[in-house]
């Protein structure tokens, strides 16, 4: 099957120094990623996930190696381009949701809606995550499954080419998270978002048709899975 | 080292901005008050001690002439503890140049111990009554000397009773009552050059005055208890058949009022500045810490479930407050040294109080201590007491609860809904944080205030200046002579060569009574159609004068209660010639900055003196270029008894300016540490309280520059606010001030020019965001992943 890459890393290497200490987050790692899957990336705390999600993401440029975008050059991009990247492809997820706290559910949504030129009504994408009622409700009055279903609808609001999620269950309940990883499987689904989702829980690997696994900076593994699960029907 | 002190160290070292701009606020407080504590005490206790040594009046009886015998009788008034009589008068001084000046003669008697207002002796030597050389010895006050250029054994030639008269100069001195030698209110400032005390011994006063054995001021010294008010009157009755000129209190006395008011002054300063500084840094460190213990909540829970106590805690946090306190103390104190001492030198200039001003007030120094300290401790126990409230499982649970709603604002839903997320945001994190936004607010409006506050001295003294030299007095010269002469005369000096116009004037001292109330006043008489005089009403616009009736001075319109279409009685007090009393009926008020007088036509003025075609002055527009030429013929007249010219006015009114500006630019300076430290600190707690919020719109995609338009938001709300606000409280301000500091005597126009709101607002918006860029100047940098990944 001929599948169109969206992302590229190669060779990318991440290296922090503090003081006479270094540290090296990734370690020549090398990935597609194609336009339209839904990737998980698995692996312990530390190995370097969201080290790689930031890469992607433009919040981080790799210390060597090379990330393309859609064939273009990130790594050596300025602050100017990567701002407008993120702005243009990109929505995030987190564990901690990180809402503006003085935004309602739905200014938070227009707030990210506003970047973008031809963004999906804050509106529609708040009802597709079941917040039609708490859409005039700060952050501080929902509840971390429903605010993590704002920051979904946040990220989705931009309809973007390419979705990261950084442990976007790791604070919540089993059944918020269920919640949460169908909506980020129909949003791959349905408006065909690249979606990746870095995650420690190997259970949820179960849902993605590519699993990536990653140990000490490294890619350990790549695995196929065939028959990918619903999100509803994974239990840990 | 105490690991808690460690952490203090590291804490303070850490936010070193802030601990700079919060212990600079405490260090200007501290130094207001211990250097306008020091000069108060030092010239208060001067004053008071020079006032004792040399036996300060406490009332003053001015007549025509009364018998030397007369002071026996006023030492025997129940209530008098001391009398002296005395010879006073203004004569001509010849200066060898060919200008002019006015001596006050004031005599003394020989021997002077037990003496009323006795003469303190700066340099040389004391005069004597009957020196062998023949010559009458007197000595000068030191600034006339100075300002002369006068050395012992010089000689000054004065005009008395129409001769001329040598006196060698012996020495100069002082007394109580000419610690600040100031002719009359109606001069702006002293004029050394061409106003001096001349004292003499009193047999040599009443030779040259052709008085023997005559007085014509009688000072006493009250008991102790006595009633002055009553006092006062029995003494005016036993004076009464001499022709009672005036009568006044010590309060009155003009070198005394200004020195009080200067007092009074430095009293008021050191007292409210300091209350207000230690205030706001007591402010900013109650917000600083209250926020430090929100933000450690972690840590504090840490330090509990380790089993540190409360007491443990808070003393550690409020010993940061403490820590400021005692560096604003220990520099508003090194700062408040060195002005105290600029402030005494100035003082020492001005005022002639032979006992050395100077000393370090230890007492000042520990109450400036005491009080920053216990501000600062109260202000961190107050903030720190948070910390009880910790509770060491639940601090460790992530996202503390953040109390996000609605404002005020969103109830006007149009309004709300037009406003963009980002005004949005920027509303909500004000009403979030309304306690920071408001402290901070008050903070620049009273800076903002001082800045008007600081300037509208510049203001009211060009205000006078304008209003006084060129509007109300245009000439050039105004000429006094030593008594009235018929206005015929005049053609002797309107004829002079260079001289373009000339109109004359006739003053005449009154005392003005009106149901039971008098006043003091000087009925001037100006021709009709005067131009080089224009009387102003209250409102600022010229008065016409009226032929019949008189523009009455609004200080004495005050005094007596008087309005329009009143008749008052006008006494006159010119001490030649019998007193006159007349009715004249007031027709307008007008107001004077400078000096106090009432307005009538030539002709009334006459009439009021039964004369007519009297004349006491004249007032002279020259040619600039002959003024020289003018002034030396009127200076070789000797019916001439003063000539004052509007340029050496000018000029010694713009002398006195330099210490008034380094005053200003003091206060503008600290107005400016006050609006920047504490801008400057509610922007670095809005900034770290925003970190990740900020990070965060980063990540979505914003880019730094409208990231940094959110930061700026909130600082252009509170800059404009700031101003909005601060302007009409700098002009409250500036009402209290110049009411605090007006007296009977002098009254200083609350005017601010627009210009100085305009430097103000600048100002205002320039250290709002000169302290907002610096605190915030990381805004652009900020990492996006580590601030999402340190979650405090
Ligand atoms: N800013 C940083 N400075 C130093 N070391 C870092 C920094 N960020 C991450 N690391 C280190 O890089 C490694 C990978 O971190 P991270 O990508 O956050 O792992 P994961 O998300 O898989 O838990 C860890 O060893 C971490 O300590
Ligand atoms: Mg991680």
């Amino acid at each position: 099957m001929a599948q169109k890459v969206l992302v590229k890393m190669e060779n990318v290497t991440k290296t922090y120094v503090m003081g006479k200490v270094t540290v090296q987050a990734l370690r020549e790692v090398s990935l597609d990623i194609y336009a339209g899957e839904l990737l998980v990336i698995l692996g312990p705390s530390g190995s370097g996930k969201s080290t790689l999600l930031n890469i992607l993401g433009g919040m981080d440029t790799p210390t060597a190696g090379s990330v393309y975008f859609d064939g273009e050059d990130l790594s050596r991009a300025g602050d100017k381009r990567l701002t407008r990247y993120r702005r243009d492809e990109v929505g995030f997820v987190f564990q901690f949701y990180n809402l503006i706290p003085d935004l309602t559910a739905r200014e938070n949504v227009e707030l990210a809606a506003g970047l973008v030129e031809r963004p999906l009504p804050a509106e529609d994408v708040l009802r597709e995550v079941g917040l039609e009622d708490r859409m005039d409700h700060f952050p501080s009055q929902l509840s971390g499954g429903e605010q993590q279903r704002v920051s979904i609808a946040r990220a989705a609001v931009k309809n973007p080419r390419l979705l990261l999620c950084d442990e976007p269950t790791g604070a919540l309940d089993h059944r918020a998270g269920k919640l949460i990883l169908g909506l980020l499987a129909r949003i791959n689904r349905e408006r065909g978002s690249t979606v990746v989702i870095v995650t420690h829980n190997t259970a949820i690997a179960a849902m993605a048709r590519r699993v990536v696994r990653m140990r000490s900076g490294k890619i350990a593994e790549v695995a196929e899975n065939p028959s990918p699960v619903p999100p509803e029907r994974i239990a840990w | 080292m105490n690991v808690l002190v460690k952490k203090l160290w590291r804490t303070i070292w850490r936010t070193k901005g802030q601990f700079l701009a919060v212990a600079a606020v405490v260090t200007v407080g501290i130094a207001v008050y211990i250097a306008m504590n020091t000069a108060y005490y030092n010239l208060d206790r001067s004053k008071e001690l020079f006032y004792r040594e040399n036996n300060f009046a406490d009332y003053y009886f001015h007549v025509v002439k009364a018998p030397q015998a007369v002071v026996k009788q006023v030492e025997a008034v129940p209530g008098v503890a001391a009398a002296t009589g005395r010879l006073q008068k203004d004569v001509p001084v010849l200066k060898e140049g060919g200008g002019r000046a006015t001596a006050r003669l004031v005599s003394y008697p020989l021997p002077m111990a037990g003496c009323v207002n006795r003469l303190h002796l700066l340099a040389g030597q004391m005069f004597t009554g009957h020196p062998r050389s023949g010559a009458v010895e007197v000595l000068v006050d030191p600034q006339y000397a100075k300002a002369n250029g006068l050395r012992f054994n010089d000689e000054i030639t004065v005009v008395a009773e129409g001769r001329r008269v040598s006196l060698t100069v012996v020495g100069t001195a002082t007394s109580p009552e000419f610690v600040y030698p100031m002719k009359d209110a109606a001069s702006l400032v002293p004029e050394p050059e061409t106003f001096g005390i001349v004292m003499l011994p009193l047999n040599q006063a009443q030779q040259i005055l052709h008085m023997p054995g005559q007085i014509n001021q009688v000072v006493i010294k009250l008991a102790p208890g006595a009633d002055e008010e009553k006092v006062a009157e029995q003494v005016e009755s036993l004076l009464e058949p001499y022709g009672n000129l005036a009568s006044y209190p010590r309060k009155r006395q003009l070198s005394h009022a200004v020195l009080q008011a200067e007092l009074d002054g430095l009293l008021t300063t050191s007292r409210t500045l300091p209350v207000l500084f230690l205030g706001i840094a007591a402010a900013i460190q109650f917000i600083m810490l209250g926020r430090m213990v929100k933000a450690q909540r972690l840590q504090i829970g840490i330090m509990k479930a380790l089993g540190y106590g409360n007491r443990q805690i808070i003393m550690h946090y409020a010993g940061y407050a403490l820590a400021v306190s005692a560096a604003g103390a220990l520099l508003g104190s090194l700062l408040g040294l060195v002005l105290a001492s600029t402030i005494s030198q100035t003082y020492a200039r001005y005022f002639n109080l032979p006992e050395a001003i100077g000393g370090v007030n230890a007492r000042a120094l520990w109450y400036g201590l005491v009080l920053s300290v216990s501000v600062g401790l109260l202000a961190g126990l107050t903030a720190a007491r948070g910390v009880m409230a910790v509770n060491p499982a639940e601090s460790m649970r992530p996202e503390p609860p953040r109390g996000a709603g609605q404002t005020v604002l969103e109830h006007w839903g149009a309004l709300w809904r037009r406003l963009g997320p980002a005004w949005k945001m920027t509303l909500r994190a004000v009403a979030r944080n309304r306690l920071r936004f408001g402290v901070t607010l008050v903070g620049t409006v009273f800076a903002v205030g001082m800045l008007v506050v600081s300037m509208f001295a510049n203001d009211a003294i060009d205000y006078i200046l304008q209003r006084h030299f060129y509007r109300e007095q245009s000439y050039d010269y105004l000429v006094r002579f030593t008594a009235p002469v018929k206005e015929s005369e005049l053609l002797n000096i309107a004829r002079l060569e260079g001289v373009y116009k000339a109109e004359p004037l006739l003053e005449i001292p009154v005392k003005m009574h009106f149901r039971n109330r008098e006043r003091d006043d000087v009925l001037v008489g100006l021709s009709p159609g005067a131009a080089l005089k224009t009387v102003t009403g209250v409102d600022g616009r010229p008065l016409a004068l009226p032929g019949e009736g008189m523009l009455v001075s609004s200080r004495t319109a005050q005094k007596l209660g008087l309005r329009v279409e009143d008749r008052v009685t006008v006494e006159t007090l010119l001490g030649i010639g019998p007193a006159r009393r007349a009715e004249v009926k007031v027709l307008g008020v007008s107001r004077q900055l400078v000096g106090d007088a009432s307005y009538v036509s030539l002709d009334l003025a006459n009439r009021v003196l039964r004369e007519r075609g009297l004349v006491s002055g004249v007032m002279l527009r020259v040619d600039p270029g002959r003024a020289a030429g003018v002034e030396q013929a009127l200076n070789d007249m000797t019916a001439v008894s003063s000539v004052l010219s509007r340029r050496q006015e000018l000029e010694n009114f713009q002398q006195n300016l330099d210490s008034m500006i380094y005053f200003t630019a003091v206060m503008v300076a600290f107005a400016v540490v006050l609006g920047f430290a504490i801008v400057y600190n509610s922007s670095v707690i809005g900034f770290a309280e925003r970190r990740r919020e900020l990070a965060l719109l980063r990540v979505l995609g914003f880019t730094g520059r409208e990231v940094s338009g959110l930061v700026w938001r909130e600082s252009l709300l509170q800059a404009v606010l700031g101003v909005a606000l601060g302007l009409p409280a700098g002009y409250l301000m500036v009402l209290g001030y110049a009411r605090a500091i007006s007296s009977e005597l002098y009254s200083l126009p609350a005017v601010v020019y627009p210009a100085t709101y305009l430097l103000a607002a600048l100002g205002g918006l320039l250290f709002v965001a000169g302290a907002s860029l610096l605190a915030t100047r990381g805004v652009s940098r900020l990492d996006m992943v580590d601030v999402l990944k340190n979650r405090d």
